[in-house]
């Protein structure tokens, strides 16, 4: 028996972009979250057997590469993240850091709670339900709804004061 | 009617029955501060969009996609895997990866030593431990299903590394039971990590044996480097024929 049909294998690599898009919201920084979604792809591969072809796929290893962030890469990123200065729009990038590139919001997103970063990465980015957000996280749905209203409320304040400094 | 923010949020999310919207709906038209607040949160939906879409069109690393290709690969040519059991061998290496540190002073000895005697099957060039002697020829033709208990080198799991080099276990029998792991690189295999071999290690024999009598610092190393799962004998041979070159 191979771990994966061929069917749920090409729908696997077309679900890459999006795994590793919700792992940049994630983890932040390419290299982790590139190592997050191989994690989550062994995983998902050593009980490939859960699934069978029609089965939802996305929920199933957006709720994988979740559960390897939090055993695995989220104490890595934590360690090597950069320190960030309290005023973002007054940041000077470090080229050798790897973050140059981020922008306001992705940065605004890293300094999110772990719990309010998660919802908001499944909800607003990957447009996920409340119900299957819940799911992913095992949580009830209130739950859901409270962290995505704290998280919102402090990225809008953070990119708030970014847009008046600006202004 | 005033919309709680929790209400102008789920209405944003596409959250809200056919009902509620249309009373939020209502109080937009009524009230352009709700409009305004509602315009908030689409605009930050919009932003996270706008800057982690990108993302998307990124070319994916080909050594993902690769991870997914073989393992729907498997069967095509009818291959059994060597390791069935998976699921309890990485456990097992977890569990022993948390003795490693009682081994480094011994690895440690063993790199000195190898210095001292440049015929040994570990020597040192530009900076690097490297195969020579019996031992690189061993990781270079041996096939770990061909080998008989007498020889002095023995192979043991074969596999790839995250960095997509071939990377082979290995045990020497003369030199104090010594075993460590050894990855190819341009030309020569590259020892990651060699130790003295734990004679209590042998003690887990339900496991296979190439991967029992290693030092529990090697497991880690080998837990460590590994993608996905070790090579089984068709794709060892295949390897072998390579020339062990990644990118095959």
């Amino acid at each position: 028996m191979p771990p994966l049909s061929e069917a749920l294998s090409v729908e696997l690599v077309e679900l890459l972009p999006r795994l590793r898009r919700f792992a940049r919201a994630l983890a932040g920084n390419m290299s982790d979250a590139d190592d997050l979604v191989q994690i989550a792809i062994e995983r998902a591969l050593s009980r490939a057997e859960q699934l069978h072809d029609g089965a939802p796929l996305a929920g199933w290893m957006f709720g994988i590469l979740r559960n390897a962030w939090i055993d695995e890469v989220r104490g890595r990123a934590r360690r090597n993240r950069v320190f960030v200065p309290e005023e973002l729009g007054a940041q000077v990038p470090d080229p050798s850091s790897g973050q140059a590139l981020l922008l306001p919001v992705q940065q605004a997103l890293q300094r999110l709670p772990d719990e309010q970063r998660e919802v908001i990465g499944l909800v607003l980015i990957e447009g996920l339900s409340y119900r299957e957000a819940a799911q992913i996280i095992d949580v009830p749905i209130g739950t859901v709804t409270s962290r995505l209203a704290r998280g919102r409320e402090a990225l809008q304040a953070m990119l708030g004061d970014v847009e008046q400094e600006r202004a | 009617m005033n919309p709680s923010d929790e209400t102008l949020m789920a209405y944003a999310d596409g959250e809200l029955d056919a009902a509620t919207r249309k009373q939020v709906e209502a109080s937009m038209a009524a009230d352009p501060q709700v409009a305004r607040r509602l315009a908030a949160h689409q605009a930050l939906r919009s932003q996270l969009h706008a800057s982690f879409d990108k993302v998307l069109e990124e070319p994916v690393p080909p050594h993902l996609i690769a991870l997914v290709r073989s393992a729907a690969k498997g069967s095509e040519v009818g291959q059994v895997l060597q390791f069935p059991r998976k699921q309890a061998q990485r456990r097992a290496w977890l569990q022993w990866s948390s003795l490693a540190a009682s081994f480094v002073l011994g690895a440690l000895l063993w790199q000195l030593a190898s210095r001292m005697y440049p015929t040994a099957p570990i020597t040192e060039s530009k900076g690097a431990l490297v195969a020579s002697g019996a031992l690189a020829r061993a990781l270079n033709s041996r096939l770990a299903s061909q080998q008989t208990a007498s020889d002095p080198v023995q192979i043991g799991v074969s596999f790839r590394s995250r960095q997509g080099a071939y990377c082979r276990t290995f045990q020497l029998r003369d030199t104090a039971a010594t075993a460590g792991l050894a990855c190819h690189g341009d030309d020569d295999w590259i020892v990651q990590v060699a130790a003295r071999a734990d004679a209590s290690a042998t003690a887990h024999s339900q496991y296979r044996q190439a991967a029992s009598t290693l030092p529990p610092m090697v497991l880690e190393a080998v837990q460590e480097a590994i993608a996905g799962d070790p090579l089984d004998a068709g794709a060892e041979a295949q390897a072998r024929a390579a020339g062990w070159r990644a990118g095959h």
